[in-house]
């Protein structure tokens, strides 16, 4: 029988379905009976899920971005000019 | 995150012939992770910003050498990682990722025999909508992915947000995929600290 510690050291892998079919037994059955395992459980899913869901992108048409991709071409250009 | 191989050979064919669409595409998909990726190495925001800066114009000199042998965004962190590196050890410093000395921060959850001293909460007042609606919660965990260690924060980053391969982390950071896990896990657990506080301490 695992102790909710181990299971709260293999919850990254049962969550992204990593672990072996023996391993995996003995979590569910852990889970089964353990209520605060299960919600440590869903807690890390939703973790998981929330750090890949927050924005990363620049989504907006911003005169900041717009501006910085200029300048990296604009220097893109002189380097080439003073390469040849 | 990930694109299929047709639409990501396109679009660097694109990008060599120096399209400003494509560019502008690729820059603002990336641009702001690569700076949270840096600034978790150099942790000063204005040289960051110059790395990445770097970065790109090394992308787009060299894309036309890019042979898809990894992934587009795998290749420009590799890059970006590369040029953090070198500027940390001109200033006499290593960066290292195998995260050692890095806390998983559970340790004191359990007691003697392995249980839990306090039960963890369902998180009942985080559902999906709330989620949508609250824009604080996804402020609150852009602010503890900010808070991790270097080594948890980019593993984070190039795994949880940007979805690339094991093996092209692994390599980028050069670590092995065990160690990858065992980063990727405590990451997690930092960021599910810092939500349990939050949702604790004020119920949305």
């Amino acid at each position: 029988m695992l102790s909710c510690k181990e299971v709260a050291e293999r919850a990254s892998a049962l969550i992204d379905r990593e672990l072996g079919m023996f391993d995996l037994l003995q979590m569910r059955l852990h889970l089964a009976m353990c209520k605060g395992c299960d919600a440590f459980i869903r807690q890390m899913r939703t973790t998981r899920d929330l750090t890949a869901a927050v924005p990363v992108a620049d989504d907006e048409r911003s005169d900041e971005v717009d501006g910085r991709i200029t300048a990296i071409l604009a220097q893109l250009h002189d380097g080439k000019q003073t390469g040849h | 995150m990930r694109m299929n191989m047709a639409d990501e050979t396109a679009l660097v064919a694109q990008l060599a012939t120096g399209d400003r669409a494509a560019f502008d595409c690729v820059y603002r998909k990336h641009n702001a992770s690569m700076l949270r990726m840096c600034e978790g190495m150099i942790r000063n925001r204005a040289t960051s910003e110059e790395i990445v800066q770097d970065t790109w114009i090394a992308v787009l000199k060299g894309i036309g050498g890019f042979e898809g042998r990894s992934s587009l965004a795998g290749w420009i962190f590799a890059i970006l990682v590369n040029k953090a590196r070198s500027r940390v050890q001109r200033d006499g410093r290593m960066i290292s990722f195998d995260g050692e000395g890095e806390d998983d921060g559970l340790a004191a959850a359990f007691d003697g025999r392995g249980r839990w001293k306090d039960m963890p909460d369902l998180w009942e007042t985080l559902t999906p909508d709330r989620i949508i609606e609250g824009r604080n919660i996804m402020v609150h965990v852009l602010a503890a992915i900010d808070a991790l260690p270097t080594a948890q924060r980019s593993v984070l980053i190039l795994r949880g947000q940007q979805d690339l391969e094991p093996a092209e982390v692994c390599s980028i950071l050069n670590i092995t995929e065990g160690n990858m896990r065992v980063l990727l896990h405590r990451a997690r657990l930092s960021v599910r600290k810092s939500l349990d506080t939050l949702l604790a301490g004020k119920r949305l």
